[in-house]
């Protein structure tokens, strides 16, 4: 069944997209069938998650000017075939572009940027970003029709570890039961992350949130979730959701990041004690 | 009498024409003003040639910093970053960001007038600036071009193509100039091409000379790219240039091109005049994580383990600290300056030696430094008094992949950043020993850094915060937050007796001095 909803809304998917004739509609439809009915292609990052979407249909003109902007301004961190370059994802197995239906995720992305993770702001119109959003979705679409053979990490490529010495290695020299559960906090987690995506998060999990403790200097204290620290500020949510801050100079403050543990195993790591500890992590199911 | 019109006198203006000063001057930022930059200029990317971003001014004292205060700020009105080094001549300074060029008056913040290029088809990634010469600017563009502009009113006189932008190449660089040669590079390694560092005539963007990194593209079994995209230095002594070279191509895949790859991720010794290779020395040896050398090569004199050297210094994105002896390239000291995991060690001629299990694999290597590296194009500063090279570094790991079916051109592969953070470390030459490091929060910094012959540290955290540090020991002394992240270097200059700070933030120019009441320097330059 899921397989038929997803084959439904690939056709459906073409046929919006290139707005042919129905007779030509039908020939795609058919060359989508042969598509799936080809050699299983490993399972990458976008497409795991249930149906693919349904994309708005975007000219060939629409792609082109934005293939064109993406040049100028997206290329050097996103890679010129939007399969990732210096420091910025592969967009083509990025499941915001793959749940992004009319732009309306991309393009709040390129207006407002992602400044935590160094995605600057761009001051582009309405129709320079459609077109980004038309250019990005192509590629994606290009991407998830071919067999693999280009850049990026699939599930496959990350299966080299032994499960057994991971396991050894989550219980002992990683130390990652002082944190850690294999029942408790991890139970299931090769279900809620898989891939390149679960390995990024088991090495450094990301918007993990530490807890602050401040003390004034009348010995008041406040406690919450930290909100943001630099040399001279700190500043945190308290129990109401409110957002307080202080002057380091003014308080004493204790914060509790347990996820810096991680940061201490960087220069632990033989690349086989990855590899091992990911395999027996793909087992919490 | 200021530096300023001394040298002018030294460099025989008559002493009855200063009254007309500005009009004179207007014509001439001459070798000589670039050879000993008066303390009103900042003529060249780094301030002068040696790179060392070290000022004389001492009017701003670890003393006084605290009363910093904001002189004047501008606004490019621009999304794009700021990226770019100011050159400040005549009391103008003119700087960058893609497509555009401003000259803004230095004492008081005001448009002097704006030139908006068309936009290319290349990459926008950031703008480092022009440079000057006589009355016109050298400047750029984004799809590797050159173009010289009349500095009075920003008119294109001539426009020559450095590289060809729709193989991949684009331009981002300050030009180097020294006597009549200009001096560029251009960037770009998502596509296997040939790195080179060209030398035009000044009047008319003709080629005098032009020195290849690597063998023509479609040489077998060689590397291509090596791309210098960050301005050189030089010693006139010497009279030799040195430049960093970018990475080799394909990125990742190294198995294609076997051996060290040269003159990929080197630093290389050149004579101005001819464009002939003098000497090269490589800091990333068949580099196969986008480790450009292209990080400044800064020129320093000095004692060396009790002895007189003529120094080169480079803090290197792979995470290295190379000290060479600047006449033959030979190494004295290599150290790294945060942690790396990807030698095996340093060979007997002071390069490290890469691990070849370290190179990206099927399932992934995890690397120190990131892609990033430890240190970036944003400038370090050498400070004389204290022997300290002080550098924004970036503890940081990430992981590392390529598979055949990764093919062998441009990237050749993926990497993936898991953390970083940035640290400020003061490194003793002679030791390669960190003397004091200061945090700049998680995350990359940006910032370049300045010294001052006061004692002070001007850079930026990641957080956005300027920063004025005690060179001594890194201790904060003032602090402003700049409402946005810091991609420039600082600058220091001083013009009618008054000492000025540049920072840049975001797509904001901002100029710090001291309260007017508190200049201690003299007063208007001697009439």
């Amino acid at each position: 069944m899921v397989r038929m909803l997803r084959q439904a809304f690939f056709c459906k998917r073409l046929a919006l997209k290139v707005l042919l004739p129905s007779a030509c509609v039908l020939t795609l439809v058919g060359v989508a069938y042969g598509q799936n009915q080809g050699p299983a292609r490993p399972k990458s990052t976008v497409g795991s998650q249930g149906p693919l979407p349904v994309h708005e249909a975007f000219s060939a003109a629409a792609i082109e000017a934005g293939g064109s902007l993406f040049q100028q301004h997206c290329a050097f961190c996103h890679g010129r075939d939007a399969g990732g370059g210096e420091s910025g994802p592969d967009l083509t197995r990025s499941k915001l572009v793959f749940d992004d239906k009319n732009g309306e995720a991309i393009g709040a992305i390129i207006r407002n940027g992602r400044l935590e993770k160094g995605m600057p702001k761009f001051s582009l119109g309405d129709a320079e970003v459609m077109n980004l959003v038309a250019f990005v979705h192509s590629q994606q679409d290009k991407a998830l029709s071919q067999s693999g053979n280009r850049k990026g990490v699939d599930t496959s490529d990350l299966q080299t570890g032994n499960v057994e010495k991971g396991r050894e290695y989550f219980n002992g020299a990683g130390t990652c039961v002082k944190c850690h559960s294999a029942t408790g906090d991890l139970a299931g987690v090769a279900t809620r992350y898989e891939g390149l995506k679960l390995e990024q998060q088991m090495l450094y999990p990301r918007n993990v949130k530490a807890k602050v403790r401040v003390t004034e200097r009348n010995g008041r204290t406040s406690a919450g979730t930290l909100a943001f620290q630099d040399e001279f500020t700190i500043a945190l949510i308290d129990g109401n959701g409110v957002y307080r801050s202080w002057s380091k100079r003014d308080v004493t403050y204790k914060v509790d990041a347990p996820v810096k543990a991680h940061v201490e195993l960087f220069d632990k790591y033989t690349d086989a004690d990855i590899h091992n500890l990911m395999a027996y992590i793909q087992t919490l199911r | 009498m200021n530096l300023f019109y001394r040298s002018m006198i030294r460099f025989g203006v008559v002493a009855g024409a200063l009254a007309s000063a500005p009009v004179l001057v207007a014509q001439g930022v001459s070798s000589d003003t670039l050879l000993h930059p008066p303390k009103d200029s900042w003529p060249i990317y780094h301030g002068d040639y040696s790179g060392k971003r070290h000022s004389a001014l001492t009017q701003i004292t670890p003393q006084n910093v605290k009363n910093l205060t904001l002189a004047w700020a501008f606004q490019t009105n621009q999304v794009a970053q700021l990226k770019s080094a100011p050159l400040l001549v005549d009391g103008i300074l003119y700087f960058t960001v893609p497509d555009n060029i401003w000259a803004v008056d230095a004492r008081s913040g005001r448009l002097v007038w704006h030139h908006s290029s068309p936009t290319t088809k290349g990459l926008h990634i950031g703008h480092r600036g022009v440079a000057v010469y006589k009355d016109k600017l050298y400047y750029t563009t984004t799809d590797a071009h050159l173009q010289c502009l009349d500095a009075r009113d920003g008119k294109v006189k001539w426009d020559v193509e450095i590289a060809d932008a729709n193989k991949g190449q684009w331009a981002t660089m300050s030009p180097l100039i020294v006597g009549n040669h200009v001096m560029v590079g251009a960037s770009g390694d998502f596509d296997n091409l040939q790195g080179f560092i060209r030398s035009v005539d000044p009047e008319t963007g003709a080629t005098q000379w032009q020195w290849d990194a690597t063998p023509p593209v479609g040489t077998p079994k060689t590397t291509t790219g090596g791309n210098a995209w960050v301005t050189g230095t030089y010693d006139p002594e010497l009279n030799l240039v040195y430049w960093g070279t970018g990475n080799p191509t394909p990125v990742l895949n190294g198995k294609v091109r076997p051996g060290d790859n040269l003159y990929t991720c080197s630093i290389v010794a050149l004579n101005p005049e001819t464009g002939k290779l003098v000497w090269a020395f490589q800091p990333s040896p068949h580099d196969t994580h986008d480790w450009d050398a292209v990080e400044i090569p800064v020129l320093v004199d000095g004692d060396f383990h009790g002895k007189p050297h003529n120094m080169l210094m480079q803090a290197s994105r792979n995470g290295y600290f190379f000290v060479l002896d600047r006449t033959n390239g030979k190494s004295l000291l290599t150290t790294p300056f945060g942690p790396v995991n990807w030698t095996l060690g340093v060979d007997k001629d002071g390069r490290p030696i890469p691990n070849p299990d370290k190179e990206p694999a099927p399932d992934g290597r995890l690397i120190a430094p990131d892609e990033g590296g430890m240190t970036n194009y944003r400038s370090p500063s050498f400070d004389p008094k204290t022997g300290l090279f002080i550098v924004s570094a970036a503890p940081s790991y990430s992981l590392y992949f390529a598979k055949p079916a990764d093919g062998t051109y441009g990237w050749a592969g993926a990497d993936y950043g898991l953390w970083k953070k940035g640290v400020l470390e003061a490194i003793d030459y002679q030791t390669g020993k960190i003397r004091w490091s200061h945090e700049l929060g998680e995350g990359s910094p940006g910032s370049g850094v300045l010294t001052t012959a006061s004692g002070l540290v001007f850079t930026g955290d990641v957080a956005g915060n300027f920063l004025a540090l005690d060179t001594a020991d890194g201790r904060t002394l003032w602090h402003a937050y700049s409402g946005s992240g810091i991609n420039g270097g600082p600058e220091t200059y001083e013009l009618d007796g008054r000492q000025y700070v540049l920072m840049t933030s975001g797509s904001v120019l901002f100029a710090w001095s001291l309260p007017e009441a508190e200049h201690a320097g003299p007063a208007r330059a001697a009439k």
